[in-house]
């Protein structure tokens, strides 16, 4: 190529930028871009502040007691959280207790025992669980466990010496503990699939380093696996913590609507969520409405806070930031 | 360790253990050993496997724990549902409590009309956003991306009252718009993740080439990147639908009247006493989860395609 040659391409090469530029669309796809990147910021910015400011009339009427007050009495024109907190944290709680050794259990058998057909299958099962409409979730406890927790489970439980604190009284099937279950149910694909990923995620040379020393395979799984994961197994907890704060449809057909402190896991309650979808139809325009907003945003705040936290620890997970593609645009 | 240790201080000299059964379930086939196992540490090796044994039944149990909801829930969905289903239920319209016949055609119109809609909104605006993702690096790519992240652990009756409030009340009245509105918020951070995660797979040498051919840049997008990831754009675009079909909260507040939507006639009908609406309801459901697991399915299908041909 000669030097004449290479001169007049780089003049067109200057041309041809200026005439890409002048295109007709070339900046229309730029332009695009950022409108969705700004509106979907701007949804998010807006979820805040619009729930922030229709919250806020409840808080002026109510004060800032309206976060531990436990009074939730709309023909008295007085609106407090505290109850529904209480209700949200003690099954969310419960959940818990129920998921976490179930689904820890599962991510292992899954990761470390099951042989790969199996364990492939089984996810894919946990996926669909996972895909399952929390409403059909709802439908199946109000109609078909909770008739079984009324006759069999709820009886033997209150009839299990040392338990009595926990199950007493009179035993509906509508419960607190059924809501638990329910939550545990749905929550359980996000810990299992987390948790599962977390575990495979365990590098094979420290296995076999303990393998090595002569650990027997659970004590691999005990001593090098499951601390390894342990992040990763944080954050799918606390994910399904976030998650089991935020459901509502499923929980407010089971969990019995009564807005008391529960006094046992076998009487009827109320969440957040539940008060929500129960309250709204027949609140009052205004003072009635924006407590229920308020509630959304007490809502809003816990499960932001939680997958927050929850975030942060995947994150903190992987070390270093996700690869990036392409060049500036 | 400390046990493991212990153990590895005491075998320094002494029997052999024989095959060791352990390593059968070893990951590398080179860990299959006949390890020197001391007299005394034996001993701790028969308590350390009884233990290990113990457990792994404790894990089969919660495998079969875990796997028995969804057993379940398909069981009755299908069981109770399945008696309902006919012609008739998918084209006539509700009917009140007490008169025979009757179906959900209305609620079925409804739902599509209100995730249609919502795609609409949504896959335009997730795609483009992905795009910025995915050209773009800095502050403003990051808090997008966290954003997405934390706007998909918002609950979904949230994002029903924030509806509400948007559309609803400005309005004055309750509309497919606004739930349609709910409901592309719902999908919108799913896609975008999953969006930019299968545009991710396009090699970056492949976009620099087209670039580089001087090609504008909204061809290299349309003509690479959206070409190379459409599986997997079809994958998460399909899961995320899946999830806004399914969801009842935000059409709480946004839909006129709950035969205008699956769920929530699943909702009404389902907590009713009576038991020609609780078959309503099933009946309803039965079809809202066989439209979701094979909405899934597909998506699944779609993805295993996509790996099987790249290999």
């Amino acid at each position: 190529m000669t030097a004449r040659t290479s001169a007049a391409s780089a003049v067109s090469v200057k041309e041809a930028l200026r005439r890409r530029h002048a295109r007709r669309g070339g900046r229309g796809y730029a332009a695009a871009r950022w409108a969705a990147a700004g509106l979907f910021l701007a949804v998010l910015l807006g979820l805040v502040v619009s729930i922030a400011i229709d919250s806020s009339q409840a808080l002026a009427h109510s004060g800032i007691g309206f976060l531990w007050s436990g009074t939730w009495n709309p023909t008295a024109n007085d609106y407090g959280a505290g109850i529904l907190v209480v209700g949200t944290i003690v099954t969310t709680f419960v959940a818990m207790v129920i998921v976490v050794p179930v689904g820890l259990g599962m991510a292992a058998f899954l990761s470390e025992l099951a042989p790969r057909w199996l364990a492939g299958s089984l996810s894919t099962a946990i996926e669909l669980l996972a895909a399952v409409p929390s409403i059909v979730v709802g439908l199946w406890a109000l109609l078909v466990l909770s008739p079984l927790f009324a006759n069999y489970l709820e009886p033997f439980l209150k009839a299990v010496p040392g338990l009595e604190w926990f199950f007493h009284g009179p035993a509906y099937g509508p419960s607190i503990l059924l809501a638990s279950v329910v939550l545990a149910v749905m929550t359980l694909p996000t810990v299992v699939a987390l948790s599962r990923t977390a575990l495979s995620g365990v590098a094979l040379a420290d296995r076999e380093a303990a393998m090595a020393l002569g650990a027997t395979h659970w004590q691999v799984v005990r001593e090098v696996v499951f601390p390894g994961a342990r992040s990763g197994i944080a954050a799918a907890l606390t994910l399904a913590v976030g998650r089991a704060l935020g459901e509502s449809i499923a929980v407010a057909m089971v969990v019995g609507n009564s807005p008391a402190i529960p006094h046992s896991l076998l009487s009827t309650g109320a969440t957040l969520g539940s008060a929500i979808v129960n309250q709204f139809a027949e609140a009052a325009p205004g003072i009635g409405t924006s407590s229920i907003i308020a509630l959304a945003a007490v809502l809003l705040v816990l499960t932001l806070a939680v997958n927050a936290g929850g975030q942060a620890l995947l994150r903190a997970m992987r070390p270093g930031r996700p690869g990036r593609a392409a060049g500036a645009g | 360790m400390s046990s493991v240790l212990g153990t590895v201080r005491a075998a320094d000299s002494g029997a052999d253990a024989g095959d060791d059964p352990e390593a059968r379930w070893s990951w590398a086939a080179g860990a299959r050993r006949r390890p020197v196992i001391h007299a005394a540490a034996r001993r701790t090796l028969g308590r350390r496997r009884r233990a290990g044994r113990l457990v792994q039944a404790l894990c089969v149990l919660c495998a079969a724990i875990g796997l028995a909801p969804l057993v379940a829930l398909v069981y009755y969905t299908a069981e109770r549902g399945l008696g309902g289903l006919s012609i008739g239920f998918l084209t006539h319209a509700p009917v009140p409590v007490g008169i025979p016949g009757g179906g959900i055609s209305t609620a079925i119109v409804g739902s599509a009309e209100i995730v249609g809609l919502a795609l609409v909104m949504a896959i335009p605006v997730g795609l483009m956003a992905a795009l910025f993702l995915h050209e773009r690096r800095g502050h403003l790519a990051g808090a997008i991306r966290f954003g997405a992240d934390l706007l998909t652990g918002v609950p979904s009756i949230v994002i029903g009252i924030f509806a509400y409030a948007l559309v609803v009340r400005p309005l004055h009245h309750f509309s497919d718009l606004a739930a349609a509105f709910a409901l592309a918020v719902l999908m919108l951070p799913i896609m975008i993740r999953a969006d930019e995660e299968a545009m991710r797979t396009v090699a970056t040498d492949l976009w620099e080439a087209g670039v580089a051919l001087g090609a504008r840049r909204s061809r290299v997008a349309r003509s690479v990147v959206l070409r190379g990831a459409l599986p997997g754009l079809v994958t998460g675009n399909l899961l995320a639908v899946s999830r806004g079909v399914g969801e009842t909260a935000p059409l709480l507040f946004t839909v006129a009247a709950p035969s205008f939507a699956m769920t929530l006639l699943i909702y009404t009908e389902g907590t009713e006493p009576f038991p020609a609406a609780q078959q309503t309801a099933w009946s309803t459901a039965l079809l809202l989860l066989l439209f979701v697991l094979v909405l899934s399915g597909v998506a699944r299908l779609v993805a295993w395609h996509l790996t099987r041909r790249a290999r």
